[in-house]
């Protein structure tokens, strides 16, 4: 199975999405877009694509949830939905049966995009932030609301692309960005593999089947057909279409499959490393010595005593999702790079994407490294120098942090020690859950 | 809920060495030798409570304290480092100056280095004998003052004090020289039968020097 989604991986990068690496893991190469984004697939999460137009951000993220999902291209395009301020629930979620209504009847017709477990949304920030909530709810919960009827997803992912700031575009409000699991940017693959890409604009066609793609489309609108009878349908025309991918030397990964590959990126535990840098990196990012927590509403005092940690350079607090997210991502890695646990390696490899979107960062930590040299966008290139001082700072007290939270686990079963003491947030994060503050 | 710390339940630390730790239990465990050695050195030499200086009972404690420190390792660190321990009543229950001063001078006598630099400047101890016997090739720099017989039976080493000595500097030395940068007692130089004595201070009083000269301020005094 691992050889499979590897196989989607080099194909992709092969025929279709063509790129400069811009990440290493254990010594390889690969493109950070295409690589979440294939995760984000696998692990059902929801992916931010940011970059200037015209780079690929939603032609990667179609030919990943085509190969994945086999889903013709052109069906994918049809349940795509397009940011722009006049977008309604009605074109985004589904709308009243007209036909039925007249006859006095309450049924839903659902859009393209609900049913398909394909979701991509371009330039998510051309809709109005109560737009991007409608979405992101449904996403969210799996679960579409429409009149009095309700849908669900038992398979989904989203991807969302956004362009740089511009006039038309709104903002995406910090609650909202939240949501994302991870953010990628898709780069300018410089002058050479541009001028190539020029050479291959028709390569979409590989992913295109004009029968199959009549016949979804034929079933997506049926709104006779029961869900199960539809979804069965659906399920068939899928599996014709992975027989053509078969012959481009694709293979194609059944529903059965997808779900065996979650589940056992489910069972993937993180190591002791993995988990206690985890840990460091969150007391970082959520501690306030002051005020109980770091509240984006709560100015940091200068001359704190934790000056030299990331709560000092940040305005907010990291949320919960941001765990959720690490830990899925890290874990959806470890396992298509074989290894049998997750360890420091993936959770490094993966924070930054997970936490560039979430943090605000303060302005004297922005003007530091803004100018610096550097491949990435600022907020990823500041999650990165984030991450990268945390586990600088994890490395030289690793044994300490981890006696810490085996002290603080006798403890908290009643033996009479005193908890470990340390500079770093995590230890007073410690005495606090031990009540000692 | 679910204990947070639940994962670490089995974890036990390693224990951590680093390097420093290395250095200070090796350190400390030559240092116990050279206590060691010297507690044997007092339990032969001094029996009676009292240890005088007499012609023999410099030249058999000297050759109990090379007994008592042969085969062992160590530097001229630890050698400062026993300086202080002299001073530390809790390891070294018996400081007796005289033995204290012979131990030195045979530890200095058989270290590898050719060169020891002692700092005995604010420490409360005014060790006597030190120098005994130091051998050709060898060169002793002590900072601050010594007691009496200092340098005595020189035997061809360099001594030199960066302050002041007692009475009976140089006594019986054979060869080589002693440089004291301040002031000296009496009988400097007695029986001294080779070598050189220079005082840049002054000489309280000059010894029965066989052979051998003694400077003043640069004067030569002897003979």
């Amino acid at each position: 199975m691992r050889k499979s989604l590897k196989n989607i991986y080099d194909f992709i990068s092969d025929h279709l999405y063509f790129y400069r690496p811009d990440l290493e893991i254990n010594g390889e190469k690969y493109n950070s877009t295409l690589l979440f984004s294939l995760l984000t697939t696998v692990v059902q999460g929801k992916q931010l694509i940011v970059g200037e137009p015209g780079l690929g951000k939603t032609t990667s993220a179609e030919y990943i949830c085509s190969v994945f999902y086999q889903i013709p291209l052109g069906t994918i395009w049809l349940s795509e939905v397009a940011g722009h301020p006049e977008q309604t629930e009605e074109k985004i979620v589904g709308r009243p049966n007209l036909g039925l209504l007249n006859k006095g009847i309450e049924s839903v017709v659902w859009s393209n995009f609900v049913q398909l477990p394909v979701k991509i949304v371009d330039e998510i920030n051309r809709l109005p932030e109560t737009k991007q909530s409608i979405i992101l709810d449904g996403v969210d919960r799996g679960n579409w609301q429409y009149l009095n009827e309700m849908f669900t997803n038992d398979e989904y992912c989203l991807f969302a692309t956004a362009n740089y700031q511009d006039l038309g575009t709104f903002t995406i409000i910090p609650p909202m960005l939240d949501r994302f699991d991870v953010m990628v940017e898709s780069k300018h693959p410089g002058a050479n593999i541009s001028y190539l890409i020029a050479s291959f604009y028709k390569k979409d066609e590989l992913l295109r089947h004009e029968k199959y793609e009549r016949e979804l489309n034929k079933l997506l609108n049926d709104s006779k057909l029961s869900y199960e009878v539809k979804m069965e349908r659906i399920e068939k025309v899928y599996a014709n279409f992975s027989k053509h991918l078969e012959k481009m030397g694709l293979q194609p990964i059944s529903k059965q499959k997808r779900k065996a590959i979650r589940n056992k990126i489910e069972d993937m535990e993180l190591d002791l490393d993995a988990n206690a840098f985890l840990r460091t990196l969150i007391s970082e990012l959520s501690f306030c010595y002051k005020y109980g927590q770091k509240r984006a509403n709560e100015k940091c005092e200068e001359g704190c005593h934790f000056t030299g940690y990331l709560c000092h350079s940040i305005k907010n607090c990291i949320s919960n999702r941001f765990p959720i997210s690490v830990k899925l991502y890290a874990k959806a890695l470890a396992w298509f790079l074989g290894d049998k646990q997750v360890n420091v390696e993936h959770i490094k490899t993966v924070a930054p994407y997970a936490l560039s979107h979430r943090l605000q960062w303060r302005e004297e930590f922005i003007a530091i490294y803004e100018k610096e040299t550097r491949v990435d966008p600022l907020p990823i290139y500041l999650a990165k120098v984030a991450v990268d001082k945390v586990l600088e700072r994890y490395g030289e007290q690793r044994e300490s942090i981890k006696e810490a939270l085996a002290v603080a686990y006798d403890i908290s079963q009643g033996r009479q020690i005193a908890p470990l003491e340390g500079d770093h947030p995590i230890y007073w994060e410690i005495k606090r859950d031990l009540g000692g503050l | 809920m679910k204990n947070p710390f639940f994962e670490f339940k089995d974890f036990r630390p390693k224990k951590r060495e680093i390097p420093l730790d290395k250095i200070i239990a090796s350190k400390e465990k030559v240092m116990d030798a050279l206590i060691k050695a010297y507690d044997r050195l007092v339990e032969q030499e001094a029996k009676e409570l009292v240890w005088l200086v007499s012609y023999h009972s410099v030249i058999r404690a000297y050759a109990n304290a090379e007994k008592s420190i042969k085969d062992m390792q160590y530097g001229v660190e630890d050698i400062e480092e026993f300086l202080f321990e002299i001073e530390n009543p809790s390891r070294l229950p018996y400081p007796i100056m005289g033995l204290c001063g012979l131990y030195i001078s045979a530890l200095c006598n058989h270290i590898k280095e050719k060169e020891i630099v002692l700092d005995l400047q604010n420490k409360n101890i005014n060790l006597h004998l030190l120098g005994y016997r130091l051998p050709k090739g060898k060169r002793l720099i002590v900072y601050g003052d010594l007691g009496d017989f200092t340098g005595i039976g020189l035997n061809g080493g360099e001594l030199l004090v960066e302050g002041n000595a007692g009475n009976w500097t140089g006594a019986g030395m054979r060869m080589g020289k002693i440089v004291v940068k301040k002031n000296v007692g009496r009988r400097t130089g007695e029986d001294m039968v080779g070598g050189e004595i220079y005082v840049e201070g002054k000489i309280l009083g000059v010894g029965n020097v066989r052979y051998g000269r003694i400077y003043e301020k640069g004067g030569i005094v002897s003979p």
